[in-house]
């Protein structure tokens, strides 16, 4: 018992922020289940307190592999009961209810909503980080094809709508209440985890558009783009044309704009080094 | 302890108010918040005599079901008046939404008056009052939503069965949430805090209660109680996880939570 409280503080610690990002980093990685296992197996002496072979669970022992059924970290039930949460956003929003309502669906109580933030925010974030797995999939796919030689090599402004387009489709099962998630995400306490998440989605969409830039042009890429991504996703929550073609339109016209920047270097250089100072301050202050 | 709060119970909602000041009410308040119950939940509330917390639930689940009354109705905008009055109805006898709180305590006295006060209130409906024991429960396996203990579990003599029980009554993904006084770290609030509860608190027990020994009992089992680690390690043995504390006034009081996942 003594141990167990010494070790209690610093795991809690590092679990809490391997949550978040885990979060970030589910793109990257492979789905939950098999990097949780695997760090289950490697590490029997570092398991999280609550999960040291007890009596009345048996099935926490250092064989999680075998025991695969029974075991589950609260990281994974906790995305689960996110997962079945979203079918009830569009009817009440991103809040604790939907969440309440998931667990139920999972014959859970609704008591469990507890386990998370009241305004919703661990929904928000894992949708965020959901979409942008499917399109990091979308994207890989589309690249295989092209190496296979079963499909063309889209221009660049071409790749860039299309992804863009992708990602922003999306949202449309959830457009009514999105900009109710857009509120939560831009509160302080959940910046860094949006910004994170918006970051590495930027990321992921120009290495697929075969960006090999190592100077300066690599912050400026990020910026427009995020700045075109921001942008397209404002006008989509308030458009109420068919299939959302006004949106799609203005997302043509913005990266007609950005492919034309590069035209006029000097001006770009002096705009793209100010904004990215800026990003890098905010990041900076912000993540520390 | 049975003897204790006979004497102590009809006079135990004023002294916590005098001992506290009234801050009381407002932790009990933030252990409702914190619990955020949606209708339709079962709280099992132990050691919960005087009714205090199954009130709060009452009146905090009321308030929200109003909330998803209203908003359904605003999404309703476009119905005949059959289906209107149908719906006033329904409501009507939903006020609660199948919300329950079952108050469990191992003193008739305390029960008492805990009836007395709900009658008084008009808390009707959704309140059921138990005899029992919270070493040993009596009610089924995976019962209930919520299982809360306010100021009980310092008085109970064998804390880690209480722990197993409440364990053992709460469904999966049910919530364990209990406030109780605790450890304060700050080393001058301490001192202040010490003196306040050795001098005051029994003069005042024995001014307003006539019972300067059960309020010297108090205050020496408050010291007694485990701090907030160990606790938490006391309910993470009993099988619950995600088990987490929040300090109340620098460590006076503290909820802590677990979940039966």
């Amino acid at each position: 018992a003594v141990a167990r409280c010494q070790l209690s503080p610093p795991w809690r610690a590092l679990q809490a922020s391997a949550v978040l990002r885990r979060v970030s980093d589910e793109q990257k990685k492979e789905p939950l289940a098999s990097s949780s296992q695997q760090q289950f197996d490697s590490h029997p002496a570092d398991h999280q307190p609550e999960q040291e072979p007890q009596g009345p669970r048996p099935s926490y022992t250092g064989q999680g592999g075998q025991e695969s059924e029974d075991y589950e970290s609260e990281e994974q039930l906790q995305h689960r009961i996110l997962t079945a949460a979203l079918e009830f956003v569009p009817e009440h929003g991103w809040t604790a209810e939907a969440i309440a309502e998931g667990a139920k669906t999972l014959g859970l109580s609704v008591a469990a909503a507890g386990m998370f933030h009241s305004d919703g925010s661990e929904l928000i974030l894992h949708f965020v980080s959901q979409c942008n797995t499917k399109l990091s999939e979308l994207l890989e796919q589309e690249q295989k094809l092209v190496q296979l030689g079963e499909a063309e090599k889209k221009p660049t402004d071409q790749f860039l709508r299309d992804a863009v387009e992708a990602r922003l489709r999306m949202l449309i099962p959830y457009i009514e209440k999105w900009p109710q998630a857009l509120s939560i995400l831009l509160l302080p306490h959940n910046i860094p985890s949006s910004l994170n998440l918006l970051t590495s989605m930027i990321d992921d969409i120009w290495h697929y558009a075969g960006d090999q830039s190592t100077d300066f042009n690599w912050y400026t890429r990020r910026a427009v783009l995020t700045g075109v991504y921001n942008t397209t996703e404002l006008v989509m929550i308030q458009d109420s044309s068919p299939d959302f073609e006004d949106t799609w339109r203005f997302l043509e016209n913005r990266v007609a704009d950005a492919m034309n920047m590069g035209n006029t270097a000097n001006q770009v250089q002096s705009t793209g080094e100010a904004v990215v100072q800026g990003l890098m301050g905010a990041a900076v202050t912000v993540s520390s | 302890v049975y003897h204790v709060f006979e004497s102590v119970a009809k006079k135990y909602d004023v002294m916590n108010d005098s001992m506290s000041l009234g801050v009381h009410r407002v932790w009990k308040d933030i252990l409702m918040h914190k619990m955020n119950p949606f209708p339709g939940t079962l709280l099992l509330d132990v050691a919960g005599g005087t009714g205090d917390i199954a009130f709060r639930f009452i009146n905090y689940v009321r308030s929200v079901r109003e909330r998803q009354l209203q908003q359904k109705l605003k999404h309703h905008q476009n119905l005949s008046w059959q289906e209107i009055s149908e719906s006033y109805q329904e409501d009507k006898s939903k006020s609660l939404g199948d919300s329950q709180v079952v108050v469990c305590d191992i003193n008739k006295e305390m029960l008492k008056v805990g009836k007395q006060k709900a009658q008084h209130l008009g808390y009707s409906e959704g309140l059921s009052w138990v005899l029992g024991n919270a070493e040993e429960l009596p009610f089924d396996d995976d019962k209930f939503d919520v299982y809360t203990i306010a100021f009980g579990i310092r008085n109970v003599t064998r804390i880690d069965l209480a722990l197993e029980e409440a364990y053992r009554v709460l469904k999966p993904g049910g919530r364990f949430l209990c406030l109780e006084f605790s450890h304060v770290s700050n080393p001058v609030l301490s001192r202040l805090y010490d003196l306040y509860s050795f001098q005051v608190i029994p003069v005042l027990g024995e001014v307003i209660a006539g019972d300067w020994k059960s309020y010297q009992y108090l205050v020496e089992s408050i010291r007694r109680f485990p701090p907030q680690e160990e606790f938490k390690a006391m309910i993470e043995d009993a099988g619950f996880f995600k088990v987490d504390y929040q300090n109340l006034n620098s460590g006076i009081v503290a909820i802590h939570s677990g979940f039966k996942l």
